[in-house]
């Protein structure tokens, strides 16, 4: 069954540059593309795709980041069934950014620089509901939570903190572990090491520690 | 402010009356020759008030430089002037309100820089650059050595003065002798038009330098108290001599006028006052777009012209682009600048100095923060040589991880390079072994390698949090290299059997043969 995407960036160079490194994978099919916030809501609306590549930064819109609008204005796709998944995509480094497109219902985040077959393997782990993390996207979440400085949940289902095994897989996520080794370092198997990463993507949208901390200011110095 | 810039015989100039500071150096007093000024078309200095000299208004002082003439006569004209049928003060009035201040007229961007805004501080800011003109200005010229300390002060000295002369003259009135009948609101509405008047200089300037629009509120009720008491002057004028009757009769029609002007006035007031406040946050959008297109041709602009010279070497296009990459998001959504260099910002600028060496790249995550000691310093300077090692060695991806804790700091360096058997490594290899397990070690902290041949290299670095830990003259308490898979097994492999020196220099770095 070959994953249907759509690609959504103000870049043409960068969409035709994806377009060609996922070419090599025959299970994926780009059929749309959007350069804007209202033609991705668009094209998201026309094509019903399987997977969208959603850029964190994307002019047009009415709020910033762009890509957050696009989620938001998506957001009975993102429940509907069979889902829309969405993978945010960012050079972007502004933590703030990245988190706001993952709390508006993102399930990962990579970075542009990624390669293409590693591109092609976190679509198609969005695409059966798992959470991808890049070691960027795990440092913004140690930080977030806190983990950093050593706070852990007391019981795991405490949405303001990670238990001490989220927090044990986010900081080998951080190192640049792949998932296998992440499962292999721990003792456990993969699909508990996405189960654990998912849980982490919930506590991410669920939780209002963010509001409340304002860690990307505070978290500066200990 | 260095007082070598200071040319004593520049100091007549702070006379004349431009105040435009083309090289935007406000504190010399030298600088304020209009040398390049727009006003020089005619050769002579432009009409306006300058800030320096001051006594009300600044009309004589700007009068005298435009004409070339010593402000003291243009002084002595004005008084007897006044004095001989008042006409003086009509026509420093009537200058007051139409010759341009030199503080806003054409010294714009000097302005902005040097205004912070409020009158205390620009009172002194006053008096400190009377202080630094030192002599030459206090006793060069009387006109300014007089005016610049306390050219605000004085005004206000002056103005008390003005209503005191008026109590007594209204005093006098009282008394019975001297009939003065014109005089007492006359004097009135004088003392209105001069406090709304240096309000209104005050309030404009304000306005430039707060960009908050109203300027301090306090200017904006001297102004309406000043108008009032002109409006009290002209109304006692017009009743004089007339029964309380007729008076309040003249009041109300007054008051009458007055309401209707305002209610005319008023909308085209606030348009006037919009369309002002929209000239002023474009000038702010232009201002912030200059800066933005200064940054870009100074970096982006300067990358992309050496990659299209450089455009047959891909190792070279690909560093420049990493490199411009990371300095342009770093401009983008980089923290502020922190006055002191903390461990993070070490750790990213170790990296990027080695991506730039190599053309390798180097992802830094990190996770806290804190101040960088020397430890913190050691342990970034091991960390440096395993970042070294990797990207000689696997190249990318190396992707590196730190995190502050409060009890410790932990540091990752991992590739995905071909790895190495450690235990084969030649024991006269010293770059793992001296630069970072034994430096590791003599900050009290430890260092691990864990690699094997197919799986990669990871170093692990770690220093524990107890800032009063000495630093340690021992080595040589190693037993052996360890690669097994678990990281926290055996945390000592070989270190060196030499104290090491600490240096910076990158060693050799070769064990992986």
């Amino acid at each position: 069954m070959t994953v249907r995407i759509v690609l959504v960036d103000d870049h043409g160079m960068f969409r035709s540059g994806v377009r060609a490194e996922l070419a090599a994978d025959p299970t994926i099919e780009v059929v749309g593309q959007a350069g804007d916030v209202d033609s991705a809501v668009a094209a998201v609306a026309e094509h019903r795709p399987d997977v969208v590549l959603l850029d964190v930064h994307l002019p047009g819109g009415l709020t910033r980041p762009g890509g957050r609008e696009v989620l938001q204005r998506c957001a009975e796709c993102l429940t509907a069934q069979p889902p829309v998944r969405f993978l945010a995509l960012s050079v972007s480094d502004a933590s703030e950014d990245v988190i706001a497109v993952i709390r508006a219902g993102a399930r990962g985040y990579v970075t542009k620089t990624i390669s293409g077959p590693d591109l092609a393997r976190a679509i198609h782990r969005v695409h059966q509901g798992d959470a991808v993390f890049s070691p960027r996207l795990a440092g913004f979440v140690l930080d977030a939570f806190g983990a950093g400085t050593g706070e852990v949940a007391a019981v795991d289902d405490e949405l303001d903190r990670l238990s001490s095994r989220e927090r044990e897989v986010m900081r080998l996520i951080a190192r640049g572990y792949a998932y296998k080794e992440v499962a292999k370092e721990l003792f456990i198997s993969v699909k508990t090491v996405e189960t654990h990463v998912s849980a982490v993507l919930r506590k991410l949208q669920l939780s209002n520690r963010y509001e409340l901390t304002r860690w990307a200011a505070d978290r500066r110095l200990l | 402010m260095s007082p070598s810039e200071n040319v004593p015989g520049n100091s007549s100039s702070a006379l004349r009356g431009t105040r435009a500071v083309p090289d935007g150096d406000p504190a010399v007093p030298g600088a304020r020759v209009p040398a390049g000024t727009p006003s020089n078309r005619s050769g002579r200095p432009e009409l306006v008030r300058p800030e320096q000299g001051r006594l009300l208004g600044g009309v004589a002082t700007g009068l005298a430089a435009h004409l070339g003439t010593g402000t003291l006569a243009v002084r002595a004209v004005l008084v007897a002037l006044a004095v001989l049928g008042g006409s003086g003060i009509v026509l420093y009035l009537w200058l007051w309100a139409l010759v341009p201040d030199g503080a806003t007229g054409t010294a714009w961007a000097g302005e902005m820089g040097r205004r912070p805004g409020v009158r205390p501080v620009d009172s002194s800011e006053e008096a400190g650059k009377a202080g630094s003109a030192g002599k030459a200005g206090s006793t060069g010229n009387a006109g300014v050595g007089r005016g610049v300390p306390g050219a605000s002060r004085s005004r206000d000295i002056l103005l008390g003065l003005l209503l005191l002369l008026m109590g007594l003259v209204f005093l006098g009135l009282r008394a019975g002798w001297g009939d003065l009948p014109g005089l007492f609101p006359l004097l009135v509405v004088g003392c209105g038009a001069i406090i709304a008047f240096s309000q209104l200089d005050e309030v404009e300037r304000s306005r430039l330098t707060t960009r908050t629009g109203t300027g301090t509120r306090s200017a904006v009720l001297r102004v309406a108290a000043g108008a009032a008491l002109v409006v009290i002057g002209a109304v006692l004028l017009a009743v004089q001599g007339s029964g309380v009757v007729q008076a309040a009769r003249i009041l109300v029609a007054v008051l009458a006028v007055l309401a209707g002007l305002g209610l005319v006035l008023t909308p085209w007031g606030v348009r006037m006052w919009r369309s002002l406040d929209a000239e002023r946050a474009a000038l702010a959008r232009q201002t912030a777009r200059a800066d933005i297109a200064a940054h870009l041709h100074d970096s982006v602009l300067q990358t992309l012209a050496l990659i299209q010279k450089q455009s047959g070497d891909p190792t070279a296009v690909a560093r420049l682009a990493r490199a411009q990459e990371r300095e342009l998001r770093e401009y983008l959504y980089g923290p502020p600048d922190l006055p002191q260099a903390t461990l993070a910002k070490e750790v990213r600028s170790a990296a990027a100095q080695i991506e730039d060496l190599h053309g390798v790249a180097v992802d830094v995550v990190v996770v806290g923060d804190r101040d960088l000691d020397e430890r913190g310093a050691a342990l970034v300077a091991a960390l440096r040589e395993a970042m070294l090692n990797a990207v000689r060695h696997a190249g990318a991806p190396v992707q590196v991880y730190a995190e502050c804790g409060p009890d410790r700091v932990e540091a990752f360096v991992r590739d995905r390079g071909p790895g190495f058997d450690l235990d084969a490594v030649p024991p006269d290899r010293l770059g793992v072994r001296r630069s970072i397990i034994g430096r590791m070690q003599r900050y009290g902290g430890t260092a691990c390698v864990r690699t094997a041949p197919g799986e990669g290299t990871e170093v692990r670095l770690e220093l524990p949090g107890a800032r009063t830990v000495e630093p340690r003259e021992s080595a040589g308490r190693g037993n052996g290299t360890d690669s097994s898979d678990r990281p926290d097994s055996s945390d000592r492999p070989d270190s060196s059997d030499r104290p090491d020196t600490g240096d910076r220099t990158p060693s050799s770095g070769s064990e992986d043969g």
